[in-house]
Formats: structure tokens, C-alpha cells, sequence
């Protein structure tokens, strides 16, 4: 019996998301509540892969306050990101995957 | 709707950053002008109807950041009026302080019970049965609820097969806890100062962005650039507000950056407070000579309390707040300096105000505040390479910002002094709830209790002035208690000194 996990390893997504004052001060924290808020309807969004969201460092150069809030989402950068954008661009990925 | 960045969010962090970015330039004041255009830019309106009542709310907002009144609608004046006069080192403040921008609200109906499309007109209509004032009846096929006859008592809404009836609540009348949020002439939210305990909750939930609260981030700024020694005194509830990169050890030292001569915890009276109501709990309370103990630590409690409740007023403890405690701790070592309190709180800044304990606090802002202070300064959390560290206060101090924390903190103290003495806790969040809890109180029902009241829900990192959402706040709050080596209020090298 073919079951869908089997030939697809499970897709890892990772988010990394810039914490730099300057996007924290336009919204980081909660785009980061944004993206961990759809590990919450993973069912309903049909993906079994995990979402790894990535805190640690600065993703553009310093002082790219114009840019803020910086999210790169399996590696592609988004700019001036907001939590819509973000996360059509998770559930674009997660269908790829599939 | 902390936790989710929407367009009023913005509009908040960017008028701190602005007012601090004016207060760091300096030089001509009728810049301030300016900066409606830069929050404001272009000529099509994004937010509402008109670029023109978008600017004018902004315009607003920066006059209440720099402390100044609103400005009736109707007459004639510029942003800058009074500017100035204001870039003082002095806190400016006259009340009141959580202010309704009148133009900027939508002059939401209050509370009733609506039919929404989601009706059907169905056979059954149940709607109409269990109305216990008849003020149901079917108007075109569909339901229909007569407003005057209607006591919202939502057995509509909780029978209709469709959930086609909603009660629906004005956001900031709906998060006000003390019921101060009336209308004016024009239908307008009107604070009503009477009622109103400065607690901000409203502030935080209105969808239009219409309230706001005055701040004292340019005179803090003029202060510091005049050269006075200013401390910062920060609130336990300030862990992880900044950011992921912004360790305790990296906020003192921005802070240090900022020009602030020293960086105390507010958790070291927390931790003096905690052991001075084991004692009053365990010698009054107890002992049976007094009913209860209130504590005293949230000023939009103690004051709902007092005021509301004046016969429980005797039993809120008369303990120095942790703001206040730790003030006088630094004065003592310090005594020309000038000092800030940070924290999550707009009620902190009326506390601070009060004639009728010396506060010994010049300055409160809160966490938003500060973050616009940063920002204006181009401080970077991941550039910083110091290792200040804040080793002030125990975990108990430092448990103080999330509800519960305090009653913990005073339980464990009685423990620890008193084995033999049982304690027994209740703890109410949001004023609501609070006053609830003193209700039952009045009514005999909590001898021998220690109440925790909190006027905002989740504990004071759930304040007006937070940033983080309540998990990752809680969570960094308990990172940040079990780095204490010392867990329970006593050990404080604080108290240690003050027993002596």
C-alpha cells in the first residue's frame, strides 16, 4: 500500500527570520507567531513536514531598516515581509513538496 | 491583539520612533511638523478615508508621545504648539492619561445583539421562542431584534441552529474592566476619569488605533542629553520584550549605551516587598486580626480596590511597590540622580505621579517606548559583543511579571520564615475578574487569604506597554528566574541588608 510520507523524505521547511532591532520593531516576533501558528492547521493545509523557525542572527546588512521585516523562507528572501505574504509563500512551498 | 502586527501596531512604534529621533536632533522643534508626512507618505490614503484625518490622527498621537494634550478639533493650531516648552528634563505630565483621539475612533455601537446574514428565515425560528422579553419577531422572512426591548441576555444567540446571532461587544468598552468607557454627543468612545484606573487595556484592543496613552520619552531624552546622572530601573517583565538577540545582559548594556548611568532590576523590591507581606501575612492574616491582604504591587488594582471597595481598602498592603522600593534603594546610593522606571505598564506613570507616597521616580516609559529609543539611536542588539550581566534579584523578584508570580513569591517567603504557618492564595487577572474575586471577599468568603489582583490579563507581561506575546514572554520569564542562584525572596542580598 502506497501511503503518501513514503517516497517523499519529510520535507523540513526552515524560516529563518530577522531579529535585528529594526525588524523587531516592525513585527518580527509576530511574524514569528504568524509562521508558528500554521504548524497549529498543518492537517488542514495537508503537509506532514516539520517547520523550523530560525531566530539567531541578522539575515541583511546592517541597518537595512528600509527592508524591515527580513524573512527568508527555505531560503528565499522576502522583503518588507508581512504575515500574508509570508505565509502564502510557506503553503507555495509545502505544496511543492508534495 | 499583542502577538499580531497590524497597521495600528505601526503606527504606534512609529511615532516613538520618531518623537525620540526629534528629541536625540534637537535644534528647531517646528520640524515635528514633518513627521506626519514620513508615517504619512504620498497622496492616496492607506488606512481610512482621507490622507488628511490620517495625518491629523498621527499629528495627535505625536503631541500625547511628547506628553502634551490633546488638542480640541475645532480650533485652530499646529503640532508644535507647545513643543518646545516641553523639551525640558522634567517629566511634563497633566492628566489624564489614557486619552480618546475623537476623530480617530469609528463610534462603534455598544453592546447589543445582532442578526447577521448568516439568518435563514428557517421554520423553526427558536429564536422568537426563547426570548424571555418578546423582542424577537420575523420582519421579511428574516429575524429581527427590537434594540429597546432586547436585555442581551444571548439566549438567541446560544439556540440559533446557524449561530446566526452574535453579541457583539465595542473592543475597548468590551477589554475595560471597570466599565469607563461611555459615549459622547456625537456617539464617540468618551473615557470616563471617574471610572477609568489607567490600566491601558483599552488602549491595546481598539481596531482603529483611536486611543492612546501620553508618554515621557522626549523629556527622558532631554534629561540624558543634559548631561544628569538618569538610572534605569527595568521591570522583570522586560525578558525577551526586545527580541531574541536581546539578552538581559545585552538590554543593560543598550541601555548603558542609551546614557543611562546604571541598570537596576525592579525585582529587588519585588523581592523586599515579598518578605514584608510574609510578615504582614503571617503576624495579621493569620494570626486572625485582619481578614485578608491585598497586595499593592499593580496600581490599577490597588487603586480599583481602594476606591471600589472601601472596606477592604484597609487590608491592601501598605508595602512599598517594587517600582517605588527599588527607587529608594537607588536614591539611597545615589541620591542626585534622576531614575527611570521601564516597564510593561501605563498605570505605572500615574502611580509615579501620586502625591501621597514620594515615589523618588522621575521618568516612567514602557517597553514600546524604550524600543523607539533604541531604534532612534541605530542601537543593534546582534552587534553587541559587552558581557554586562543583571544579577540583582532572585527568581522570586523576578516572578513577579506573570500573574501568580506574586503570590508564589510571598507563599514561598512564608515557607521559608514561617514552616509551620499554612497559607492560602487567591488570584484574580483583569479587572473584571478582580473585582469578582473582592466581591466574594466582601461577603466573608476569603478569611485568612492573600489576594493576587492583576488588571491585566497573563500578569504584567501581558501589559499595554508589552511587545511579546504572552508565551514567548512567560517562557523567557522562567529562563530568566532559574538563572537566579538564589530562588526565594529571603536570600536576597537586598533584604540580607535591610534586616541588618
Amino acid at each position: 500500500m502506497h501511503r503518501k510520507g513514503d517516497d517523499a523524505a519529510m520535507k523540513e521547511l526552515k524560516v529563518e527570520i530577522c531579529v535585528c532591532t529594526e525588524c523587531v520593531m516592525k513585527g518580527a516576533m509576530e511574524l514569528a507567531e504568524s509562521v508558528e501558528s500554521l504548524k497549529k492547521v498543518k492537517k488542514h493545509l495537508d503537509y506532514e513536514g516539520e517547520i523550523y523557525i530560525d531566530m539567531e542572527k541578522c539575515l541583511g546588512e546592517s541597518k537595512h531598516g528600509e527592508d524591515s521585516p527580513l524573512i527568508a523562507v527555505d531560503g528565499e528572501l522576502i522583503k518588507n515581509a508581512d504575515s500574508e505574504t509570508v505565509m502564502e509563500k510557506i503553503v507555495e512551498k509545502m505544496k511543492a513538496a508534495c | 491583539m499583542r502577538g499580531i502586527y497590524t497597521p495600528v501596531t505601526k503606527i504606534r512604534r512609529q511615532v516613538f520612533t520618531e518623537v525620540a529621533k526629534l528629541a536625540y536632533e534637537g535644534g528647531d522643534y517646528n520640524k515635528v511638523e514633518e513627521i506626519p508626512f514620513r508615517i504619512i507618505p504620498g497622496e492616496v490614503p492607506t488606512y481610512r478615508d482621507s490622507i488628511f484625518v490620517e495625518r491629523a490622527i498621527v499629528g495627535e498621537r505625536i503631541r500625547l508621545a511628547i506628553g502634551l494634550p490633546l488638542y480640541p478639533a475645532d480650533q485652530p493650531t499646529y503640532i508644535s504648539n507647545g513643543v518646545e516648552e516641553s523639551a525640558i528634563s522634567e517629566k511634563v505630565y497633566d492628566p489624564p492619561l489614557v486619552n480618546v483621539i475623537p476623530f480617530a475612533c469609528n463610534r462603534c455601537d455598544e453592546t447589543a445583539m445582532m442578526v447577521t446574514d448568516n439568518c435563514r428565515g428557517c421554520l423553526a425560528h427558536p429564536c422568537v421562542s426563547v426570548c424571555p422579553v418578546k423582542a424577537i419577531s420575523i420582519v421579511d422572512g428574516k429575524s429581527h431584534i427590537d434594540r429597546e426591548k432586547c436585555v442581551k441576555c444571548g439566549r438567541c444567540r446560544d439556540i440559533c441552529p446557524y449561530h446566526a446571532i452574535v453579541k457583539y461587544d465595542r473592543p475597548c468598552a468590551a477589554a475595560c474592566g471597570v466599565d469607563a468607557i461611555e459615549s459622547d454627543h456625537l456617539g464617540r468612545a468618551k473615557i470616563n476619569y471617574d471610572k477609568c484606573v489607567s490600566c491601558g487595556m483599552c488602549l491595546v484592543s481598539c481596531p482603529f488605533g483611536a486611543i492612546a496613552d501620553k508618554s515621557q520619552i522626549f523629556q527622558l531624552i532631554h534629561a540624558i542629553k543634559s548631561g544628569h546622572e538618569v538610572i534605569a530601573e527595568i521591570a522583570p517583565a522586560f525578558v525577551g520584550q526586545f527580541g531574541p538577540l536581546a539578552t538581559p545582559g545585552k538590554v543593560k548594556q543598550a541601555l548603558l549605551e542609551l546614557g543611562f548611568s546604571k541598570v537596576y532590576e525592579v525585582a529587588i523590591g519585588a523581592d523586599q516587598g515579598a518578605v514584608e507581606e510574609a510578615h504582614h501575612y503571617v503576624h495579621k492574616v493569620a494570626s486572625g486580626e485582619e481578614p485578608f491582604l491585598a497586595t499593592s504591587c499593580c496600581p490599577a488594582w490597588s487603586v480599583m480596590a481602594k476606591r471600589d471597595f472601601p472596606e477592604i481598602a484597609p487590608y491592601v498592603s501598605d508595602a512599598l511597590t517594587p517600582m517605588v522600593a527599588t527607587a529608594r534603594v537607588i536614591k539611597k546610593e545615589h541620591p542626585d540622580s534622576k531614575i527611570v522606571f521601564i516597564g510593561p505598564c501605563a498605570a505605572k506613570k500615574l502611580e509615579a505621579s501620586r502625591k501621597s507616597v514620594r515615589s523618588d521616580v522621575d521618568f516612567v516609559i514602557t517597553f514600546e517606548e524604550l524600543m523607539g529609543m533604541f531604534v532612534a539611536k541605530g542601537i543593534e542588539f546582534g552587534e553587541m559583543d559587552g558581557d554586562e550581566v543583571i544579577d540583582d534579584a532572585t527568581a522570586a523578584g523576578r516572578g513577579y511579571s506573570v500573574a501568580g508570580g506574586v503570590a508564589d513569591a510571598i507563599a514561598n517567603c512564608v515557607d521559608e520564615l514561617y514552616p509551620d504557618v499554612n497559607i492560602m492564595v487567591d488570584r484574580a487577572e483583569g479587572l473584571r475578574d478582580c473585582a469578582k474575586m473582592l466581591k466574594i471577599a466582601r461577603a466573608g468568603k476569603r478569611d485568612g487569604y492573600l489576594m493576587e489582583g492583576m488588571a491585566c490579563p497573563g500578569g504584567c507581561i501581558g501589559g499595554a506597554g508589552t511587545m511579546l506575546a504572552f508565551a514567548k514572554a512567560s517562557t523567557a520569564v522562567r529562563e530568566f528566574q532559574n538563572v537566579s542562584p538564589d530562588k526565594v525572596a529571603t536570600k536576597s542580598r537586598y533584604v540580607e541588608a535591610e534586616e541588618e
